[in-house]
C-alpha cells in the first residue's frame, strides 16, 4: 500500500469503539465466498475482504469448468449474490488488509478501503459514466484482451455493479461527473482505514498464474499468439472479448492449436518444484471447448503424466482423447515464432522416437501453474508459509485448515494449489473449524 | 396497423433470467415484442399451458431452459420429454412447430440469448408471409 | 438533469396515443378472484434516466392508475433510495395498499430491498413483486422509447396480475433434533464426530468392525508427513474419548435407517434405535480385489496386493531380530516389483469388466503416491533390494508428493516402466514384460521376486443403508453428490451428508476435508433450534386431488409428495424443492407451487397477450 491515508481515517483508526464481527475473511474467491456463508449461515457475523473491486475471484472469470462443464459464472454468480445479500456477510471490495495484531481471544484487523472516487451509496450503476469517459485503458478481467474506459464497473456480473476510476489514467476530463444522474463522481476521495476486531481470521488469498515467462524459451510475453492459461479461459468463455475463438495477432480461426503442460510447474529450475493440479485437467477442458467450437482445429496436448485424478475426471480424459484431441507424451523444449507469427516447436518426444523434431502450430497456450497470491509473512502474521510459498498447515493430515498461529486458518489454494471442487470441500471445513475455535475461545461478540 | 408478434421468454432464476439480465448489462439491442417471465422451472408447466398461450395471442414462445446447470433432479430430462408431447399436440392442431423452442440459456450466453429471439422473429415472419 | 422526456417520445414516434389511459385501465381483465381487499400500489423507478430517458415512466404510472386492484400508481426518480422506500412504507402503514409492485432494475438487485421496506412497515414481504423494466427493456431497447413503454406496461400489468394472486408466505420450519448419526468409524467418521461434538451435538458413532480406524489400521506410515498410522489414530481415538457427547458403537451396524432432515430414526444391529436430526455417511473404502489370475494373483504366490504388502512390511519391520534383510515367505527378497493401476483406469478394450460387469473407469487417486511412499520406505530399509516400478501415469499430485516421493524415488534406484491402456504388462513366475514407453516402445523383460499390486479403491457395500435412505449411486459405485460444486457433500435428500471415501477416493488429508466439510454442513442445519427453509415449494388443494397419484413419478425428492391416509397427494414441504414437476402432470390442477403458481404464471400470460 502506497496510497496516502487521510487524518480523519486515522482518528477513526485509533477510535475505542471498533466494528466487531466474528470472523474476518480474506480474499473473497469462491473458497472465502464458501466458507463466509457456511459461517453466515450458523449465524457468525462475517466481513469479508477482498482486494478487488468485485467478489469473485478467479472462478468468475473462468470459462466452463471440468468435469461437469457447467458454465463458470453459472456457478459463482448464484454464490456471490448470496454472500453479498446476506444479512451476516458484510463484503469489503476494494479494500485490503494492511495489519492484524492479536488482541485478547481475537484480532484487531486494520483494512484499508481504496478509492473508487465515487460516492457507493449514491451509485445506481447504471454505466453512464463508463459511456462518457473518452480514455481506454487495458482490460485486466480480459487479460488485456481488448480495452475497457478509465472509469468502469469491472465486469459484466461483477457485484457490487460500482464503477472504479483508473486514476493514473483519468484526464480529470469531467465528462464522467457531467454524465452522471447521482451526482456521485468525486476525483478527491482518500482512501480509508478501519479496524475492525473479531475473532478469526480465514486466510483465503488464492493463487495467482506462474509468470508467462518464466519460462523464457516458450516465448510466453514475446509472442502474441502463445498464450496463458487464463487467456485461453477468456477465449473461451460465452462472454468472452471477441464473442468467438480467433487467434490475437490478426483474428484468424486458429486450426492447429498445443497446449504445452508443465509449463510453469514441477521444474526446480523455476523454483516451481511441486505439481500444481490444475493444469491436466483445464488443458483438456480448454482442447474439449476449442474442439467444440472449432470442430475441424487440430489440438495437440503435449504432456508428461496426465493427472486426471478427481472425481470423473479420468473419464473425462479419455471422453477428450476419443472426440480425437492428440496427447503427446514429449517435452517441448522451446517455440520460435514464423514470420506469419506461427509458432515453431522443438519437442522431443517419449515414444516412438527420439530424434527432437519441430513442429508448427498457429496458437499455442501455455498450462502455467499456480503459485501463492499472498504472502501473509508481509503483514507481519505469524502464519508461517512453507519452501513451495503457500501456507504451512502443521495440523495437516487431520486438521488442514489450521495454520500455526491459533486462530488463523487458511482454505483453499492459499495452502497449495487447488481445482475448484478441493478448494469448495476445503472452505466448508476451514468454516466449521472456526466456528468449533469461536466456541472454544468462548467468544461473544458483544 | 397489425400489432407486432408476441414473443414469451420462458426464464429459469438460476440462468436464463440472469443471462438476459447479462444482455442488458452489456446494452445489446434486440426487440421489445419479447416478454420475459421467470420461473423455478419451465418444467411446471403442463402440456395445454403452452396451447393456451398460443390460444390467447401469444405468437412464438422460448423456453429459455438451464439444461445441465439445472438445480433441480430429472427436471431438464422430464422437461425435453413433455416439450415433444407439445409438439406432437401442436402438430395434431396444426400449430407451427417452429412456435416453441426449447434451449437451453446461461447466464453469461449473450449471443445465444439473441440469436434465439432473432431465429424466432424470422420463423414468425415467414410464417405470417406464407 | 433528470426530466420526464415523454414528450420527446411522442415527437419521435407520432403515435404515442396508442396506449392511452383509457386503452390500458378499461382492459378486459376479468377479475375472477376475490380480491375487494387487495389494493396495489404500483411505483416506477425512472432510475435517474437509466429507465426514464428510454421508458416514459409517467405513461406507464398513470396508464395502471386504474388497473383492478390497483390503489396507488406513481412514478419516483430513485425507488431504490431511502426517500423512495419511504413512499412504499408510507402508503403501506397509513392502509392506502396492502401489495406492492415495483417497476424498477433487475431482481437481482433490489427484490430484497423491496422486500425488507415491507417488513419494516409490517407487510408480508412475499406480498411483493419486482417487475424488471431496466435491464430487460429500457437498456435493450434504447432506439424505440415508443414501444419499450408498452412493454413496461404489459409487464407491470403481468406483475400486478402475479401480486394480487398472492398470498403472504412463511419460511418453513422444521424442528431438528441435535443429533448426528455418523455411520463408519474410519477417520473421516472419527473427524466429523469430534467436530460435531464440539459444535456441541450428540453423536452417535456407528462402526461394524471391532476398533475404529478404518483402513488407517492397514498402515505403517502415511505420506507425505511419515508419521506413523497409528500415532494419528491414538490422537484421533483420544480426542474421541475426551468427548462426553459421542457415543461409539462399535460391531454394530444400521439396521434400519428413515426420516427426513431433522428427524432421522435408526435401529442399530443390537435393537437400539437412535433418533437424529442429521446423518453423516463415512462407510469408506476398501481395497479392490484383483480377480484371479489378474497379474498373477492367487496363481503365484510372488504376487500381492498393496495392502497385503504393507502387512508384510510391518511385520518386518516390527521383527527387530531380523529387520535388516526383506525376508518373505522364508525367502530372501532381492528385488520387487509394482505395477500400478490395478482395479483403476480400467478400459474396454483391455481390461475385464468386473463382477457386476461394469469397468472401474476411475482413477484411484492414491495408489501413486501410496506406491511411491512403499518404493521409498523400502529403499531406505533395505537399500540393496532392487525396485521396479511400472505405472501408466504418475500421479503425485498432492502437495509435497512430487518432490518429496517422486523425485525421491527418482533419485534412489528405482527403475520406472511405463506402459499405457493399449498394451498391460504381463507376469510370468518372476517375469514381468512392459511394452515400455521410456525405452521408445520396446518390449522389456525382467525379473522380480516379489511382485506388488497398486491396487485401488473400491466402495463398501452399504447397499443396506442406500436402499433405506434411497441414496444416489454413480457409475462409479461410490455415493453421488447433489454437485460436485454446488452442493459437493451433500445428496438430493437433505439431512444426509457425505465425509471421505464413501464419495469417491480420497486421501488421508481429503478426507478429513470432506469430514469437517459434511460436519459444517450438518452443523448449519442442527445448529439452529429450527431449521428453516424457503416456502416456494409445491402445495395439494386436498379438495381437488382424486388420488390419481400421477404425480408421484415425478418427483426426484424422495419422500417428497406421497399419498397421505385420505388417499390424497401431499407434499412434504421439508423435502420438497420447489421445482414444479408435480404440478405439470396434475389433471385435476390440485398442485401448485407457491410464490409460482401455474395460475399465476397463467394470469401474466394473458395480461401480456391481451393487449
Amino acid at each position: 500500500m502506497n496510497a496516502p491515508v487521510n487524518t480523519n481515517a486515522s482518528v477513526n483508526a485509533n477510535a475505542t469503539s471498533n466494528p466487531k464481527a466474528d470472523v474476518l475473511i480474506i480474499g473473497a474467491g469462491i473458497a472465502g465466498l464458501q466458507a463466509s456463508l457456511d459461517l453466515a449461515d450458523q449465524n457468525r457475523q462475517v466481513i469479508l475482504v477482498e482486494r478487488n473491486p468485485s467478489i469473485g475471484g478467479r472462478m468468475i472469470n473462468l470459462s466452463k469448468v471440468y468435469p461437469t462443464l457447467d458454465c463458470a459464472s453459472c456457478i459463482t454468480t448464484p454464490r456471490m449474490a448470496s454472500a453479498s445479500h446476506h444479512p451476516n456477510i458484510n463484503a469489503l471490495t476494494y479494500s485490503e488488509v494492511k495489519n492484524v495484531e492479536k488482541h485478547g481471544t481475537g484480532f484487531r484487523v486494520t483494512v484499508v478501503k481504496k478509492p473508487r472516487y465515487i460516492d457507493e451509496d449514491k451509485c445506481i450503476g447504471c454505466k453512464r459514466c463508463e459511456e462518457a469517459c473518452p480514455v481506454f485503458v487495458k482490460d485486466e478481467f480480459e487479460h488485456n484482451f481488448g480495452a475497457k474506459k478509465a472509469i468502469s464497473i469491472p465486469f459484466t456480473n461483477a457485484i457490487p455493479q460500482l464503477p472504479v476510476l483508473d486514476i493514473n489514467n483519468c484526464t480529470l476530463c469531467g465528462a464522467c461527473a457531467n454524465a452522471c444522474p447521482t451526482d456521485c463522481i468525486n476525483y478527491t476521495q482518500q482512501p480509508v482505514e478501519t479496524v475492525y476486531e473479531v475473532g478469526a481470521i480465514l486466510v483465503s488469498t488464492g493463487y495467482q498464474l506462474t509468470p508467462a515467462n518464466a519460462k523464457p524459451q516458450y516465448g510466453g510475453d514475446k509472442f502474441t499468439n502463445v498464450l496463458t492459461a487464463l487467456q485461453g479461459e477468456r477465449l473461451l468463455a460465452p462472454h468472452g472479448p471477441f464473442g468467438r475463438v480467433l487467434r490475437p495477432s490478426d483474428g484468424k480461426i486458429p486450426d492447429n492449436i498445443a497446449f504445452i503442460q508443465c509449463a510453469g510447474s514441477r521444474d526446480q529450475s523455476i523454483g516451481l518444484p511441486y505439481c500444481s493440479r490444475v493444469c491436466c485437467m483445464y488443458a483438456i477442458k480448454q482442447a474439449m471447448l476449442l474442439s467444440g467450437s472449432l470442430p475441424t482445429a487440430d489440438i495437440t496436448i503435449y504432456y508428461m503424466d496426465i493427472r486426471a485424478f478427481g472425481k470423473g475426471y479420468e473419464q473425462f480424459y479419455q471422453n477428450a482423447k476419443a472426440m480425437g484431441i492428440h496427447f503427446v507424451k514429449a517435452k517441448v523444449a522451446r517455440i520460435k515464432e514464423t514470420e506469419d507469427k506461427n509458432l515453431m516447436l522443438r519437442i522431443e518426444r517419449q515414444e516412438d522416437q527420439s530424434q527432437p523434431e519441430e513442429v508448427q502450430h498457429d496458437m499455442v497456450v501455455l498450462s502455467l501453474g499456480l503459485k501463492p497470491d499472498w504472502n501473509p509473512e508481509a503483514i507481519n502474521l505469524n502464519v508461517h508459509t512453507e519452501y513451495d510459498g503457500f501456507v504451512k498447515s502443521p495440523k495437516a493430515p487431520l486438521q488442514p485448515n489450521i495454520t500455526t498461529m491459533e486462530g488463523i486458518f487458511a482454505a483453499g489454494a492459499a495452502t497449495g494449489p487447488k481445482d475448484i471442487v478441493d478448494t469448495i470441500g476445503e472452505a466448508c471445513a476451514g468454516a466449521m473449524e472456526i466456528e468449533n475455535h469461536l466456541r472454544r475461545m468462548e467468544w461473544r461478540l458483544s | 396497423m397489425a400489432n407486432p408478434p408476441k414473443i414469451l421468454l420462458l426464464t429459469t432464476i438460476a440462468s436464463s433470467y440472469t443471462g438476459a439480465n447479462t444482455v442488458g448489462q452489456a446494452r445489446e439491442q434486440y426487440s421489445p415484442n419479447t416478454y420475459i417471465i421467470r420461473v423455478p422451472d419451465p418444467v411446471m408447466f403442463p402440456e395445454n399451458f403452452y396451447l393456451r398461450c398460443f390460444q390467447k395471442g401469444i405468437d412464438g414462445i422460448i423456453i429459455m431452459s438451464s439444461g445441465s446447470d439445472c438445480p433441480y433432479e430429472g427436471a431438464y430430462a422430464r422437461l425435453s420429454g413433455r416439450v415433444a408431447r407439445v409438439y406432437k399436440l401442436m402438430k395434431e392442431k396444426s400449430i407451427p412447430i417452429h412456435k416453441l423452442k426449447l434451449t437451453t440459456i446461461c447466464t453469461v450466453c449473450k449471443h445465444p440469448f439473441l440469436k434465439e429471439i432473432s431465429d424466432m422473429q424470422a420463423a414468425i415472419a415467414k410464417e405470417k408471409l406464407a | 438533469m433528470i426530466e420526464n422526456n415523454c414528450e420527446n417520445n411522442g415527437e419521435n414516434n407520432g403515435d404515442s396515443n396508442n396506449i392511452s389511459k383509457n386503452n390500458i385501465s378499461k382492459n378486459n381483465c376479468d377479475d375472477n378472484s376475490d380480491s375487494t381487499n387487495i389494493r396495489v400500489g404500483v411505483y416506477v423507478c425512472h432510475c435517474g434516466g437509466n429507465i426514464s430517458d428510454v421508458i416514459c415512466v409517467k405513461k406507464v404510472a398513470e396508464g395502471l392508475a386504474n388497473y383492478p386492484n390497483v390503489a396507488i400508481s406513481k412514478e419516483y426518480v430513485f425507488m431504490c433510495s431511502d426517500a423512495g422506500q419511504k413512499l412504499i412504507i408510507e402508503d403501506i402503514t397509513s392502509g392506502k395498499i396492502n401489495r406492492v409492485v415495483v417497476a424498477a432494475c433487475s431482481p437481482a438487485l433490489h427484490e430484497l430491498t423491496f422486500r425488507k421496506a415491507l417488513q419494516r412497515a409490517g407487510l408480508n414481504p412475499f406480498l411483493y413483486e419486482h417487475v424488471n423494466i431496466r435491464e430487460q427493456a429500457s437498456w435493450v431497447h434504447k432506439k424505440e422509447p415508443e414501444a419499450a413503454t408498452q412493454k413496461a406496461i404489459l409487464l407491470t400489468r403481468a406483475g400486478i396480475e402475479k401480486i394480487r394472486r398472492q398470498e403472504g408466505l412463511e419460511n418453513i420450519r422444521v424442528g431438528a433434533n441435535k443429533h448426528a448419526i455418523v455411520i463408519g468409524g474410519g477417520p473421516a467418521g472419527m473427524r466429523s464426530a469430534i467436530s460435531l461434538a464440539d459444535r456441541g451435538l450428540q453423536v452417535s458413532l456407528v462402526e461394524s468392525g471391532n476398533k475404529l480406524g478404518g483402513r488407517l489400521l492397514e498402515i505403517d506410515t502415511v505420506y507425505p508427513t511419515n508419521e506413523k498410522a497409528e500415532d494419528i489414530l491414538e490422537t484421533l481415538k483420544t480426542d474421541i474419548r475426551a468427548r462426553k457427547n459421542i457415543g461409539v458403537y462399535l460391531n454394530n451396524e444400521i439396521a434400519n435407517i428413515s426420516g427426513f432432515v431433522g428427524n432421522f430414526q435408526a435401529t442399530l444391529k443390537n435393537g437400539e434405535t437412535i433418533a437424529a436430526g442429521a446423518v453423516v455417511m463415512a462407510t469408506g473404502n476398501k481395497s479392490y480385489e484383483p480377480f484371479e489370475g489378474e497379474f498373477g494373483y492367487r496363481t503365484q504366490d510372488n504376487v500381492v496386493t498393496m495392502p497385503e504388502f504393507h502387512g508384510i512390511l510391518c511385520n518386518i519391520r516390527n521383527n527387530t531380530s531380523t529387520n535388516k534383510d526383506f525376508i518373505h515367505n522364508g525367502k530372501h527378497i532381492q528385488s520387487i516389483a509394482f505395477i500400478h493401476c490395478v482395479g483403476s483406469r480400467q478400459q474396454a478394450e483391455t481390461h475385464q469388466p468386473q463382477a457386476d460387469g461394469k469397468l472401474n473407469e476411475y482413477c484411484s487417486r492414491i495408489c501413486c503416491s501410496t506406491t511411491l511412499q512403499a518404493v521409498n520406505e523400502v529403499k531406505k530399509h533395505f537399500p540393496n533390494v532392487k525396485v521396479f516400478d511400472v505405472y501408466r501415469d504418475i500421479r503425485t499430485y498432492a502437495r509435497f508428493t512430487e518432490d518429496g516421493l517422486y523425485e525421491k524415488a527418482s533419485k534412489n534406484g528405482t527403475l520406472f516402466f511405463r506402459y499405457t491402456e493399449e498394451q498391460l504388462p504381463t507376469v510370468q513366475g518372476k517375469n514381468i514384460t512392459v511394452k515400455d514407453v521410456l525405452t521408445w516402445n520396446e518390449e522389456v523383460t525382467f525379473e522380480a521376486e516379489l511382485i506388488v499390486l497398486a491396487t485401488g479403491i473400491v466402495p463398501n457395500n452399504i447397499t443396506n443403508i442406500v436402499e433405506k435412505l434411497k441414496l444416489p449411486i454413480g457409475a462409479d459405485r461410490f455415493l453421488s453428490e447433489a454437485h460436485p460444486k454446488l452442493r459437493p457433500v451433500e445428496v438430493a435428500n437433505t439431512g444426509v451428508y457425505l465425509a471421505g471415501t464413501c464419495q469417491a477416493p480420497m486421501d488421508l488429508v481429503e478426507s478429513c476435508v470432506g469430514a469437517a466439510a459434511a460436519s459444517s454442513k450438518a452443523a448449519i442445519v442442527l445448529g439452529k433450534d429450527h431449521i428453516e427453509l424457503d416456502p416456494y415449494v409445491a402445495f395439494v388443494k386436498p379438495e381437488k386431488c382424486d388420488g390419481c397419484q400421477k404425480c408421484l413419478p415425478e418427483c426426484s425428492y424422495v419422500g417428497a409428495i406421497f399419498m397421505n391416509k385420505d388417499g390424497k397427494a401431499e407434499v412434504n414441504p421439508a423435502l420438497c424443492k420447489g421445482c414444479g414437476a408435480c404440478v405439470a402432470v396434475c389433471p385435476q390442477r390440485a398442485l401448485d407451487l407457491k410464490g409460482w403458481s401455474l395460475e399465476q404464471i397463467e394470469a401474466m400470460v394473458d395480461a401480456i397477450a391481451e393487449a
